[in-house]
């Protein structure tokens, strides 16, 4: 029998239906990451696995047990999963070793001394034994996460649910909590991640799901979802994360807001120093150059840039869909010092559909 | 970006730390502006410069024009990159790297 057997689960609400019907089987041991676009029943599969939110139909058996069931004693089966929320949930007057200690007193009935001592084994574990002492107000929002953890491995689950664990997180504090996650998968734990770091799904995990309008659209190995995915939709979400999009028109368009995006979106696909300087330079120096000056002489016109990156270092792609303007922005005369930058750093493809250029980065 | 300014007699160095582009470059022109009257040696300290646009490099190029009327200018400890940028804009024949 599988530790996690999901059958024809179905949740309604008044206004949504956010799984219409799931079936799923978990080996023990397996680390299953689940993707998707937002609002397609991701988290709502988690929540309803530890029952925090009440299937409509279906059974859902974890270890044995049928939490469906309105006789199966949930505090036991709960106590064998660890969940790790968005937002982590720790309390505010509580220092990270008290977070950690709390439900091992409360739920298990251990011992002040003893939950003390598997606190700081946690945070240990988790690289935060030094800031045991600190309240959740003097933490990062990754140290704050990885007090989560802990406090959710205290508890020695047999399974760990990972509802979208880096997703409020700076992007330069996902790193250290994708990292500790990576730890764990080595540990032998099954663990269901919801996430959108891809990256995160595609190094740690045995199976990957991709779920999409309230059903497991496909299945694979993380190699078959990423590089061979079977369904139009999979590829669509596949492809469409590893790119950045920017509007530009008269009236919007903002430098300071399109850098941060390139900057962002770099550091995302974990582009090195070099390789992110270079997208930078090139999207300043194209938007500098031809883009903005392009949308100012063409008043309530608009043009989209679009920055692609392929998976392992692979090629970098900027196109730009001008198709709206009545003039070629890449006409116009720049300065010499803008077109050395792009000549030595781009080049135009120019086998593509009118109104639109694409540029590799070299 | 964050200018460090150190000023003694007539030298000025200015120690760029972090992104010298299109939203910070007229931070760096502004300083430029206000404080290059009576500099006879006027220093870009770059170890800290992380990355230089065509707007950046736009600013530079006017405070060399400046010092060539009222003194010099360098501009040193420049990164791999950063010097790779001032080879291929030809930069690298108008100041003086060191």
């Amino acid at each position: 029998m599988s530790l996690i057997e999901i059958k024809n689960l179905r949740k309604e609400y008044s206004d949504a239906v956010p799984l219409q019907d799931v079936n799923l089987n978990v080996e023990e041991g397996e680390i299953i990451s689940i993707i998707g676009p937002s609002g397609t029943g991701k988290s709502t599969l988690l929540r309803c696995i530890n029952r925090l939110e009440t299937p409509t139909s279906g059974s859902i058996q974890v270890d044995g047990a049928n939490v469906c069931d309105a006789g199966t004693d949930l505090a036991s089966v709960r106590r064998k999963m660890g969940m790790v929320f968005q937002s982590f949930n720790l309390f505010g007057h509580k220092t990270a070793v008290e977070n950690v200690m709390m439900p091992q007193q409360d739920l298990l009935g251990t011992s002040a001394k003893d939950a003390y001592a598997e606190a700081m084994e946690q945070l240990r574990r988790v690289g935060l034994e030094s800031k045991a002492r600190k309240f959740p107000h003097e933490l990062s929002g990754g140290q704050k996460q990885r007090v989560a953890i802990a406090r959710a491995l205290a508890m020695h689950p047999k399974i760990m649910l990972f509802d979208e664990p880096t997703s409020a997180l700076d992007p330069t504090m996902v790193s250290e909590v994708t990292s500790v996650i990576r730890d764990l998968a080595g540990t032998g734990l099954t663990m269901l991640i919801v996430t959108h770091e891809m990256r995160l799904a595609r190094d740690v995990s045995t199976r990957v799901l991709f779920m999409s309008d309230g059903g497991i659209c496909e299945e694979g190995t993380p190699d078959a979802i990423f590089h061979h995915p079977e369904s139009e939709k999979t590829r669509e979400f596949v492809f469409r994360i590893r790119s950045f999009t920017y509007s530009f028109t008269n009236e919007e368009h903002d430098l300071y807001e399109l850098l941060a995006g390139v900057e962002s979106f770099c550091t995302r696909q974990m582009l090195g120093g070099k390789a992110a300087n270079k997208c930078r330079l090139v999207t300043e120096e194209l938007a500098v150059s031809y883009l903005v000056p392009a949308v100012e002489r063409e008043k309530g016109k608009s043009l989209s840039f679009c920055l692609r990156a392929a998976e392992e270092g692979g090629e970098i792609t900027i196109e730009i869909d001008h198709s709206a303007l009545l003039q070629d922005p890449f006409s116009a005369n720049i300065n010499a010092v803008s077109q050395a930058l792009l000549k030595r750093n781009v080049q135009r493809i120019h086998d593509t559909p009118q109104g639109i250029a694409k540029f590799q980065l070299l | 970006m964050q200018i460090n300014r150190t000023k003694k007699d007539n030298a000025l160095t200015l120690a760029l730390v972090g992104r010298l582009d299109t939203t910070t470059a007229p931070e760096l022109e502004a300083v430029v502006k206000a404080e290059l009257d009576g500099v006879q040696n006027l220093t870009f300290d770059l170890s800290d410069l992380e990355y230089i646009s065509s707007a950046g490099l736009r600013v530079l190029l006017s405070a060399q024009k400046k010092m060539n009327q009222q003194g010099q200018m360098t501009v040193t400890n420049c990164s791999e990159e950063i010097l790779e940028i001032f080879e291929i804009t030809g930069f690298s024949d108008i100041l003086n790297i060191q």
